[in-house]
């Protein structure tokens, strides 16, 4: 979850970043929860990016002599409804569904900080403008919206990135507003901007890094938000368009073979949960090591 | 009685008619179905009730309680049960009754009318009506009640979507179109209580099939006026038909009860019809559950129920006759060249594709599945596309794309479908991956959207399917491929040989002329690459030991409850579990 | 206190007037008519009938008209008739598919709270023995599974492996029970950790051990103490848990057949039913907005530290 309202960051010069971050590394190897899923996540990755010399077969790879197959020795996950191996499948599937996550998380951050930074550092009538705005987009059911934006661009793995970037950058937005707004009052920004540092330089090489503890944590947790997002799409039919392979499509698809077919659709719904939870770990670790107070 | 005879010229007027006001192709097509049932002989006269026959050691149960629904029928609430202002309100059918309706053949039988009689040339109609036909609140259902009924459903204040349903009537069309406002001038008259005058536009000897469709079932004229649109909730509703709706729990449920004054209710069995809304995606696990005693079956449950041996018993076949086909479309390149799309056609590798449909496909060399009139069994025209890889590759020798190289992007469109057409589709992509090399993107669109684009014929490639309306391949030519067809065209592809024989078959009325001329459509747009046959579709259903009474048509098949085919319930009744 | 609800109270005006031209522009610009036919197989409607079925909605208007009257009307809380359902209004449909939800989301919720409490108090109390891990493998199954797959699991589970519930329906309240197990598992195994966390934090802070120290015994320190400060980061949950609860509840509703106004939101997408479109995301929208004020105003009222 993230954290709520406008909190202190202590440690929050410029001169000592450094030190948060090594600090921060420092404590978050100490917690084994968090460094079991960074090491998860790092596999996933390397899955997604090596998935083509992983992937025993390739994932369009039909064999319609053996339909919906269990688990056997010769496919360790099955077969899926038209032959293909399930495991090649997943393997591809940690692309797609990772590409889903960081794409959206990128979209989400570039609109998100930007705003939020813009708000709490211009103040007055701008910021009270923005927080308006924010507030508005605050209120949208989130999920209906992101249905709402997909009927309108149609399937694909692209749309999910803007339906989901379109309507997720709130939360970091008003996080990163808080944040600008508790470091713009510190001695150092005061003192650049003294020693006549400009708004862009102020704002991307003071206020932005040390606003950048609540982004990341916000990151890693939307990351598999927005797979399980994907996965909810799917599951009504406008996900990502076959015969590519994604979790979120595997399991919607499978969740009505499941009295039949069980392996459809318990993988990769493994996969989803590891992921998930993965990141949660990871996320929370990540919070608690840069920001120590925080819970 | 002495049937006026049906002229093509008719046929052909209703068909135009209709696909005018866009009721079109498949309605018309209903109604064909029985057109051509009904021959020179007239109607049958096979009388509307049906008792039960037990077979030796059954016993009737003493609970007659019948429920059903799942894998399609009834998966969302129901617009109104007002048939009798929108066909497609998606109501129950067995709250009202007709003056004809459709048997287990598709032919059109007396119902409410005792009789039927029309001057020489089918201009002018009479319905006799049974004296012992009435309301639920018991009240007669008279001559009058359908005068009111056909007149509301026309009167441009009703605003009822296809009320050109009934434009054979004199002046029908003109009442609607607000050209004459005066509702006498219209051709339809209680004579008297018990007889229905109907005075058409012309010569029409199919209007008693139109008598037996949905849109000329009536509607109870007091109740309409107390509670306007809201006369078919459960609180409001007085109906005509074997069965009255006790309870209407929107979106969730909706109880039938034995409509005590329906003039067939000694021979109606069940007391009481359960129909819970069902989406599509909760399979067979309601009627696993034993919360139904009859559904529908998906892909992915049929192997599973037949591989039990408790459920073996319990599922069954139902004509579903249907086509699955893909239209390379010839404006959009590569498709554009011939030979690709032969190349494609050989491609198809249909035995092992049908494979992932799970049992509800089988493999498809023509348009028409066999059994049905205009089955083709021709060696020749499995011949023209039939599966041969090296052959396929063959093909593309000389054009840009020769070794499978250079394919540009190719979109495969389909619409989203419950279970099975997906998989399917996916098979096709795969074999032709495999055996030219062309990569396919496969593009699900929301219904509305593919509707749109495909009737623009905007679509590169399609994989789509034609459920058959009426066993007649001017269903499955004619209204599919006719190149002349003004609107719901599917594909750009035309061609005026193949367009000929489709008008040959069309006017002429000795049976051998005409499959031969659709015989010889079919080999030219085969061979044209038209359209690539896929397979043919297949239905199961499931249906509780103790459910009898399942209609079967003269094939021996057993028919389910479908869009022609309304009058299961009365049939149905439940004995003891042994 | 009282000015900041009426300012916040003010601000949900705006806020709907947004909502609403946000989903307008988007559904319009939705490829799609909504002048087809609603059935499965139904044929296009003539142009004809297209055009008095345009008229009829009022989609023969130019768009800030369309939209002017549909605010007009919205005001007066008319939404106008479903396109789908053509016989009843929007209202109509709201007001019998809206409580339904409102039920179920409550008793999800409900569960939720209570249960994330019980698994997050006990965990804290027995860290690192059995109870934390049952609490903890609860709560990671409702957090990492999508709901519509917990759904099919639950189903298999307690309707045929152990034959205890329907697979579908809301008549009594035996239908209730695995929609809202299945809707409330996420929030709660959420709940459930940040309790856990809290607790542990306050089970070791200063007054706690005063409180220890001044002889109260194990469980009125917990329950007195421990369990009210314990409460306060749960309750800045809630606002999103609403949401999460609200939203994911169309899945839950379809597939167990509850006749909620969530399984009506995907039905009305695909319908084009442009008044169902809207009423539905800005009947959320206003919940979800009432629900965060109050969400507010609770933590202020347990949290003496924060004043408005």
């Amino acid at each position: 979850m993230r954290g709520q309202g406008p909190r202190s960051n202590e440690s929050g010069e410029a001169a000592r970043s450094s030190n948060l971050w090594r600090d921060g590394l420092r404590r978050l190897r100490k917690n084994r929860l968090a460094m079991a899923g960074g090491v998860v996540i790092l596999l996933l990755c390397l899955v997604a990016v090596f998935a083509d010399v992983l992937a025993p077969l390739p994932y369009t790879k039909t064999n319609f002599g053996r339909l919906n197959e269990a688990p056997s020795r010769e496919f360790p996950l099955g077969t899926d409804q038209v032959g293909r191996d399930l495991l090649s499948r997943m393997i591809y599937g940690a692309r797609v569904s990772m590409l889903v996550g960081l794409g959206a998380q990128i979209i989400v951050v570039l609109i998100g900080v930007p705003i939020g930074a813009l708000s709490g550092y211009l103040g007055g009538r701008a910021d009270i403008c923005l927080t308006r705005f924010i507030d508005v987009m605050y209120a949208f059911p989130r999920l209906l919206f992101v249905i709402l934006v997909m009927s309108a661009l149609g399937a694909g793995l692209t749309n999910i990135f803007i339906a989901i970037g379109l309507t997720g950058w709130v939360g970091i937005a008003r996080q990163t507003r808080a944040q600008v707004l508790a470091i713009k009052e510190k001695e150092f920004v005061d003192g650049a901007r003294a020693l006549g540092a400009g708004f862009g330089r102020l704002l991307t090489r003071h206020i932005l890094p040390n606003a950048l503890t609540p982004i990341v944590v916000s990151v890693t947790f939307g990351i598999p938000e927005a797979i399980f997002t994907e996965a909810a799409l799917s599951f009504i039919g406008v996900g990502i368009n076959p015969p590519t392979p994604s979790w979120g499509q595997m399991v919607g698809e499978g969740q009505q073979y499941i009295r039949s077919y069980w392996h459809l659709c318990v993988f990769p719904s493994i996969a989803i949960a590891v992921t998930m939870l993965s990141f949660t770990f990871f996320g929370d670790g990540v919070r608690d090591a840069l920001d120590p107070k925080l819970k | 009685m002495k049937t006026p005879r049906i002229t093509d010229a008719q046929v052909d007027l209703l068909a135009e008619r209709l696909r005018a006001v866009g009721v079109g192709r498949r309605e018309f097509l209903k109604v064909a179905a029985g057109l051509a049932a009904m021959g020179p002989a007239g109607f049958n006269h096979r009388p509307a009730d049906a008792a039960p026959k037990l077979a030796p050691g059954e016993k009737l149960a003493k609970d007659q309680s019948f429920r059903y629904g799942g894998g399609g029928w009834w998966q969302d609430d129901p617009t109104s049960h007002d048939f009798n202002k929108d066909l497609y309100c998606n109501g129950v059918p067995a709250l009202f009754a007709g003056l004809m309706k459709f048997n287990a053949d598709h032919q059109s039988v007396l119902y409410v009318a005792s009789k039927v009689t029309s001057n020489s040339d089918g201009s002018q109609w009479a319905f006799t009506i049974r004296k012992d036909s009435k309301w639920s609140d018991g009240s007669p259902c008279t001559a009058r009640d359908f005068e009111w009924s056909w007149k509301r459903q026309l009167d441009p204040a009703s605003a009822a979507p296809y009320a050109a349903f009934l434009y054979d009537i004199r002046n029908a069309q003109a009442f609607n179109k607000k050209e004459v406002t005066d509702p006498s001038q219209v051709g339809v008259r209680a004579k008297d209580d018990w007889t229905l005058e109907v005075t058409l536009e012309g010569p029409r000897g199919y209007f008693p099939v139109l008598a037996a469709y949905l849109a000329a079932l009536p509607a109870h004229r007091a109740s309409v006026e107390k509670h306007a649109d809201k006369w078919t909730e459960a609180a409001n509703i007085v109906c005509n038909g074997p069965f009255v709706l006790e309870t209407w729990q929107h979106g969730q449920v909706m109880v039938l009860r034995k409509n005590k004054h329906f003039f067939g209710a000694k021979d109606v069995v069940l007391d009481k019809v359960t129909i819970p809304i069902v989406p599509v995606a909760s399979g067979a696990l309601p009627y696993e559950n034993n919360e139904l005693d009859l559904t529908s079956l998906q892909t992915g449950d049929l192997k599973r129920l037949q591989s039990n041996p408790k459920t073996v018993e319990e599922v069954f076949r139902y004509p579903f006759p249907g086509t699955w086909y893909l239209i390379p479309q010839v404006t959009k390149p590569p498709f554009d060249n011939l030979k690709v799309r032969r190349a494609v056609a050989h491609a198809i590798d249909r035995a092992n594709i049908v494979k992932v449909a799970q049992g509800f496909a089988i493999p498809a060399h023509a348009m028409i599945p066999p059994g049905f009139p205009g089955a083709l069994d021709d060696p020749k025209i499995k011949a023209i596309q039939h599966f041969d890889a090296k052959l396929a590759m063959a093909q593309l020798r000389g054009t840009p794309f020769e070794g499978g190289k250079n394919w540009p992007k190719v979109t495969l469109t389909m619409r989203d479908e419950a279970l099975g057409s997906k998989p399917l589709a996916e098979a096709v992509q795969s074999v032709l991956l495999e055996h030219l090399n062309m990569k396919t993107d496969l593009e699900v669109l929301e219904p509305r959207v593919f509707r749109e684009r495909l009737w623009k014929q905007d679509l590169q490639f399609v994989w789509i399917r034609w459920f058959m309306d009426y066993p007649d391949p001017h269903n499955e030519y004619f209204d599919t491929f006719y190149g002349k067809k003004t609107t719901g065209k599917r594909q750009a592809w035309v061609n005026d040989a193949f367009d000929r024989e489709l008008e040959a078959g069309r006017d002429t009325r000795d049976p051998k002329k005409r499959m031969a001329a659709y015989a010889k459509a079919e080999e030219i747009m085969q061979t044209d690459v038209g359209y690539v046959p896929v397979a043919w579709t297949v239905r199961y259903a499931a249906a509780k030991p103790n459910v009898r009474g399942i209609e079967r048509n003269r094939q021996g098949e057993f028919v389910l409850e479908a869009n022609i085919y309304v009058d299961m319930l009365p049939h149905l009744y439940m004995i003891e579990r042994a | 206190m009282f000015q900041y609800i009426v300012a916040r109270a003010l601000w949900l005006v705006p806020t709907l007037l947004a909502m609403a031209l946000v989903t307008f522009l988007v559904m319009h610009a939705t490829p799609g008519s909504p002048l087809d036919p609603v059935a499965e197989g139904a044929n296009p409607l003539s142009p004809e009938a297209q055009k008095n079925l345009a008229e009829i909605y009022g989609l023969d208007k130019p768009l800030p008209e369309q939209f002017a009257i549909f605010l007009g009307k919205a005001a007066r809380g008319d939404f106008g008739t479903s396109f789908v359902y053509k016989t009843r209004t929007v209202a109509e449909i709201l007001r019998e598919t809206f409580p339904v939800s409102l039920l179920l989301g409550a008793l999800a919720l409900a569960l939720a709270v209570v249960g994330g409490l019980t698994l997050g108090i006990l965990a804290a109390v027995y860290q690192n023995r059995m109870w934390d891990y049952v609490s903890v493998s609860l709560a990671t199954v409702g957090v990492a599974v999508p709901n519509f797959v917990l759904a099919v699991f639950l189903i298999i589970l307690f309707s045929f492996v152990v034959p205890l519930f329907p697979t579908g329906g809301w008549n009594s309240p035996r239908d209730w029970v695995l929609p809202t197990v299945t809707l409330a598992l996420a929030p709660m195994g959420i709940i459930a950790r940040f309790t856990r966390a809290s607790m542990l934090e306050v089970i070791r802070a200063d007054f706690t051990l005063t409180a220890r120290a001044k002889g109260l015994g194990e469980r009125a320190v917990i329950f007195k103490h421990a369990l009210k400060n314990a409460f306060i980061p749960v309750v800045t949950l809630l606002g999103p848990m609403f949401a999460a609860v609200g939203t994911g509840s169309f899945f839950v509703e379809s597939i167990f057949r509850v006749p909620g106004m969530g399984r009506f939101f995907v039905l009305s997408m695909t319908g084009r039913d442009y008044p169902m479109i809207m009423a539905v995301i800005l009947t959320y929208g206003a919940f979800l907005a009432v629900m965060n004020l109050v969400v507010d105003l609770l933590y202020g009222a347990l949290d003496p530290r924060i004043r408005y």
